[in-house]
Formats: C-alpha cells, sequence, structure tokens
C-alpha cells in the first residue's frame, strides 16, 4: 500500500516539476516501464535562469488502427500551397468551422410531419397572439369601469355591476329624445329608474343581489385571525392568490385609526383552493404574528 | 449531423467537385480564386491563384493529379492539383461555363458561352499525363458548334461514348464522342427554360438535369428517354445522384435578382432530398442564406456538399436514419 501512496498521483504528473538547486552536470533521463503499461520519463533541463529542473512525465501510448486507400493517405501529406502555404496542419479557424447540428430524418410524409410541427408550432403563436391582444386590450371593471379587475374593484361590495348598455340613463341620444317628447313629465321620461326595472334586474333577481353583500355563498371563504394591525388587503391578497382565484378581500378595520382589527376574511372561487390555502396558511408567520386560518362560520 | 462550414470564398459559389476517392474538394466561386479541401475535417489544402475573373466550373482528373478550371476571362486553366500551379492556359473567344474530364480522363471538354457574335461551342482537348504535365496540346480535338441555342451544360456519357449537353431553351442534346454529329435532341424541359445542372450517375448510363421550370428529370443516356421526373417549388440550379441509396438531391431557390419581382415569401434555400424511384421528396437539409447553387455527393455515398450563393460551402456527413430510411418495398425486397 505504502508503494502505490509514494507513486506520482496520475492526475497531477503532466509537468510535475521541481527546483533542485545543484548547478551541476545533469544525470541522464530515466525511462521506467510500469505496470500498466504506461511508461514513466524522468528527465532534467535547465530553465532559463540556469536553474535545474526535474521533469516526471507519464505517457501512455494508444494505438488506433484506420484502413486508408494509399492514394489518400499519400494526398493527406501533401504540403499546403496558394493562401495555405506555410500555415500549420489541421483545419484553420478563418476558414472552416463547424455549424449547427441538423437533425435529418428522412420520411415518405415528411410534409406531413412538418405540417402537423408547424401546427403545434401555430397552436404556440395562437397562444402568444392570445396574449398579445390582451395586452393591448384594456382591463375594465363591470362595476365602476375603472381600470382594474372587477374583482378588486373598491365598489364591488357595495355597488351592483353596471350592465353593458346601462340602462337608458347612460344613452344620452335616447334622453334628448324623451325631453323633446310633448308630456314627457311624468310618463316614464324622467331621468329616475328604479332599481327593479332597470336592464339585468329581473324582479327577485335584483332583490337577492341587493341583500347578496350579506347572504353571499361562505362555503369557500376563510376567517384568518391573529392578522398585525399593519396588515394590509393587498398584502393579504398576494398571500392567498397563489392557491387560486380570490374573488374577495375583507379586512377589518378600525374606523377612526384606520389600523387593521386583527381578523380577515378571503373569498376564493374554488373551495377546493380555499381548503388548500386553508391548511398551508394556518401557522403561516406574517408580520411577526401566526396566522390562523379557517373555514369562515357561517352566521 | 453538424456540417463542416467552409469559408475560403468571399462570393458566391458557382461549383464543388469531389475527386474520385472523396477525400478532396475542389469549389470555385465568383472571387477567381479555386480552393481545395480535405472533406475528412474541412482543412484547406490549399488555393490555386491566377484566374482574372469569376471562375464559372471546376473539375478534377480520376487520378486527381489535373485541375481544370473555367472562368469568364476566357480561359481554361489546367493546373498541377499536388502543387497548385497552373500547368496550361487554352483562351477563348467568351467565357468558359462547364469543363469535364471524360471516364477515363483523357480528354476534356468545355462550354463555351454564346456572346458577342461567338456561338456556344462544346470543344474537347486530348489531356496528357506524362512527366511534364505542361505538356499539353495547343489545338482541340473537337468542336462542336449550338447554332440553335448555346449549351449551358455539358457531360461525358458511358465509356465516353456521347457528349450529353443541356441548352439554355430547356433541350437535351446527345452527340457523338468520335465525330461530333448531332444524334439526338429531346425537349425535357418546358420550352426556353434554362437547363442549370446536369450530373451523372455513377456508371454514367444515366444523368439528372435540373432547370429553371422547377423540376429536375431523370434521364437516359442511350437514347434520352425521360426516366422521372422530380417537381420542386423553386427554380432549380443544382441536382445530384446520391451513390449507395436511392435518392436524389436538388438544389436551388430564389433567385436574388428575381426577388423583387416574385410574390413568393422568400428563400426556400434549402437542399430536396427525392426518392430516386418513387419521386417523393423525402426531406430538406436547411442551413444556406442564400440560393444553392451547386451539390455535389461524395463518391462513396457518405456525404455531401453543398455551394450557395451566400458563399459558403457546407459539408454533410450523412448520419444512421440516411442509411436506414427504406420504403416499405424496399425493405420487403431486402428481406428476400
Amino acid at each position: 500500500m505504502s508503494k502505490t501512496a509514494s507513486r506520482p498521483d496520475w492526475a497531477d504528473d503532466v509537468s510535475d516539476s521541481e527546483q533542485i538547486n545543484d548547478p551541476t552536470a545533469l544525470p541522464p533521463p530515466v525511462t521506467t516501464v510500469n505496470k500498466d503499461g504506461t511508461k514513466t520519463t524522468i528527465l532534467y533541463r535547465l530553465d532559463d535562469q540556469g536553474r535545474k529542473v526535474k521533469v516526471t512525465r507519464k505517457t501512455r501510448t494508444t494505438v488506433h488502427k484506420e484502413r486508408v486507400n494509399p492514394v489518400v493517405a499519400e494526398r493527406r501529406e501533401w504540403t499546403k500551397f496558394g493562401l495555405e502555404k506555410g500555415k500549420p496542419k489541421g483545419p484553420q479557424s478563418d476558414t472552416t468551422s463547424v455549424g449547427e447540428n441538423i437533425i435529418f430524418r428522412p420520411s415518405r410524409d415528411w410534409k406531413n410531419v412538418q405540417a402537423e410541427e408547424a401546427k403545434t408550432g401555430g397552436g404556440k403563436a395562437e397562444e402568444k397572439s392570445l396574449k398579445e391582444q390582451l395586452r393591448d386590450k384594456k382591463v375594465k371593471c363591470r362595476i365602476c369601469s375603472g381600470e382594474h379587475f372587477t374583482a378588486r374593484c373598491p365598489f364591488k361590495d357595495t355597488m351592483a355591476p353596471a350592465d353593458e348598455g346601462a340602462g337608458p340613463v347612460a344613452d344620452p341620444l335616447a334622453d334628448d329624445d324623451e325631453s323633446k317628447a310633448p308630456g314627457g313629465l311624468g310618463i316614464g321620461g324622467s331621468s329616475y329608474v328604479p332599481p327593479h326595472l332597470r336592464k339585468g334586474a329581473t324582479g327577485a333577481g335584483a332583490g337577492e343581489r341587493m341583500g347578496g353583500k350579506y347572504e353571499r355563498d361562505d362555503l369557500a371563504t376563510l376567517r384568518v385571525t391573529n392578522v398585525s394591525e399593519m396588515a394590509e388587503e393587498n398584502e393579504l391578497r398576494d398571500l392567498f392568490e397563489r392557491f387560486g382565484r380570490v374573488t374577495r378581500v375583507f379586512l377589518a378595520k378600525d374606523r377612526d385609526t384606520g389600523r387593521a382589527k386583527g381578523f380577515a376574511f378571503i373569498s376564493f372561487v374554488d373551495r377546493a383552493d380555499a381548503a388548500r390555502a386553508c391548511e398551508k396558511m394556518d401557522g403561516f408567520g406574517y408580520r411577526h404574528l401566526i396566522l390562523r386560518v379557517e373555514f369562515a362560520k357561517r352566521t | 449531423m453538424r456540417p463542416v462550414l467552409l469559408q475560403g470564398h468571399e462570393r458566391s459559389i458557382n461549383q464543388i467537385k469531389y475527386n474520385k476517392e472523396g477525400d478532396l474538394l475542389f469549389s470555385v466561386a465568383k472571387d477567381k480564386v479555386i480552393c481545395a479541401w480535405y472533406t475528412s475535417n474541412g482543412e484547406r489544402l490549399g488555393t490555386y491563384n491566377g484566374h482574372q475573373g469569376a471562375i464559372w466550373t471546376v473539375d478534377v482528373s480520376p487520378d486527381s493529379t489535373l485541375l481544370a478550371s473555367g472562368a469568364a476571362d476566357n480561359t481554361i486553366k489546367l493546373w498541377n492539383v499536388k502543387t497548385g500551379e497552373c500547368v496550361k492556359t487554352w483562351e477563348f473567344p467568351t467565357a468558359v461555363k462547364r469543363v469535364e474530364f471524360s471516364e477515363d480522363g483523357k480528354q476534356l471538354l468545355a462550354v463555351t458561352e454564346k456572346r458577342m457574335g461567338y456561338l456556344g461551342t462544346i470543344v474537347v482537348y486530348d489531356i496528357r499525363y506524362g512527366e511534364d504535365l505542361t505538356d499539353q496540346t495547343d489545338e482541340h480535338s473537337l468542336k462542336i458548334t449550338c447554332e440553335d441555342s448555346k449549351a449551358t451544360v455539358a457531360g461525358w456519357s458511358y465509356l465516353d461514348k456521347y457528349i450529353i449537353s443541356a441548352h439554355e431553351d430547356g433541350t437535351v442534346a446527345q452527340w457523338d464522342a468520335k465525330t461530333g454529329e448531332n444524334l439526338q435532341v429531346v425537349e425535357a424541359h418546358e420550352y426556353d427554360t434554362t437547363i442549370n445542372d446536369l450530373q451523372f450517375s455513377p456508371d454514367r448510363t444515366y444523368f439528372i438535369t435540373a432547370g429553371k421550370d422547377k423540376t429536375a428529370k431523370l434521364i437516359a443516356s442511350r437514347d434520352l428517354s425521360i426516366l422521372k421526373t422530380y417537381v420542386a417549388d423553386t427554380p432549380l440550379n443544382t441536382a445530384a445522384i446520391t451513390p449507395k441509396k436511392d435518392f436524389v438531391i436538388l438544389g436551388g431557390g430564389q433567385a436574388a435578382m428575381d426577388v423583387t419581382t416574385t410574390s413568393a415569401r422568400q428563400g426556400k434555400f434549402e437542399a430536396r432530398f427525392y426518392h430516386k424511384i418513387f419521386e417523393d421528396e423525402i426531406g430538406r437539409i436547411k442551413g444556406h442564406f442564400g440560393p444553392l447553387n451547386t451539390i455535389a455527393v461524395h463518391p462513396l455515398g457518405t456525404g455531401y456538399g453543398s455551394g450557395g450563393e451566400d458563399g459558403y460551402v457546407r459539408l454533410h456527413a450523412f448520419d444512421k436514419p440516411y442509411f436506414d430510411f427504406m420504403y416499405e418495398v424496399e425493405r420487403e425486397q431486402a428481406r428476400k
């Protein structure tokens, strides 16, 4: 074992040189054949500062046999001429380079294969174009027509969604016509339309919507307690949106101080998302406090 | 496969040619020098300098000692392949568009351009391979004058029996290689469309022509009967027959000067592979930025090279799927 340890390591033997400060004559090179068929050559030389350097070189010879047409082999040895005259052997980087890999698979219906590829590529393109279409589209709230998603509307809990036509009120032309009409007073010509007659409000549906704020489906709503006083709705939304689409975030705040009261409700579209959020966020550290998350109880 | 790119030329490539063993490749371009390359690693062996104009064509003798080139400076030059020295120059009144050594290398044919009151001709020279390569004849042994339509390309049929020429008007003609007698003319391609290339099969019993009419035709040398037609969607500049596998490779693309006058989207600068017998297109290889001007197949069928208007020569070595590809019929045939 000790013998093998004393042998120079194969990895660092390439130019294992050490200086011997003896300026006398150089010992002759020694070549020994190792067991594994490699050769170790130890030779000494003087470097440019006159110091003696010992060089240990380990070589392994491998023989590659290749059958070549003798004419071709002879041509391989020709000296270069013309613009290449005097250039070293081997490809020159200025004239020869290796191109990118090409996959070539001949196939009888290669056109169909290609068409399919194009189709999948086309599908991606469509997706992309859809994304681009959306990028150019302005986000518009259905409730207040502001530039945000309806789900994020600040008035979402206090206002009913405005309908596309927005009733006769929003139509100035119609308004004009009515005001010009003789005897317009009183005969439905007024600008006020009671809620139950508004477009889109169909009887009982409108009534339900009125009370909807308190009768909303709480199946997918989480109650979060032990929320920091400094908490903000946006932060909570960001925290919970990771689990699915959040429709509502309600953070109870003190009316006077504006600080959070310490609890919040988060409504999800999907109950499964809510369940996942409940499981993951219960015990989550947020603003130095540990959140407690549970499903909201129906009151 | 990873192609090897050879950037020895500054202008568009006009022709590339393998020698008989396929270890050397010669390329000529519009930039007045001929380059010789080792095909195994893409190393440039040297250049042959001396032409004064764009070089249209090149060919190497079967024993790879002599190289012939024809150029727009109205000369054919003969070169010593090994040393790069010019050993002979023949002068003509017009440019030389195509040179080709006969099968045994003892004759060289050249196609000269029709211009400035001179008719297009096909001339044949005897080539000597003596100790002194500069010892060459000054006089041509045969001269064929093309009175109707100029020849664009020409070659030797099997046993050097005929000279086959392809013409500007889409016809292919067969001439007796001894007497220069016109034996046969066939309208192979659409009338009045140039035939840009003509390459023989290894045994020279049939050849392929590439036409501006977007087709390539496989034609028998003996009776000029059209054996196969390959239809492409772009004007073709070149076509080659692959040994070992029954394929043909076609190359072309929208010519730069036509890009503004055609509605075609662009490009189509791909090498197209067709099955030689079933005439189906079986694949394409992309890579060039311009139309393909020339394609040459390695004589052993292991690879091919293409030269384009973009000035690059690309050397491809075929890999396994290429050799494995077979039609069901072929596979059954192989099983029997």
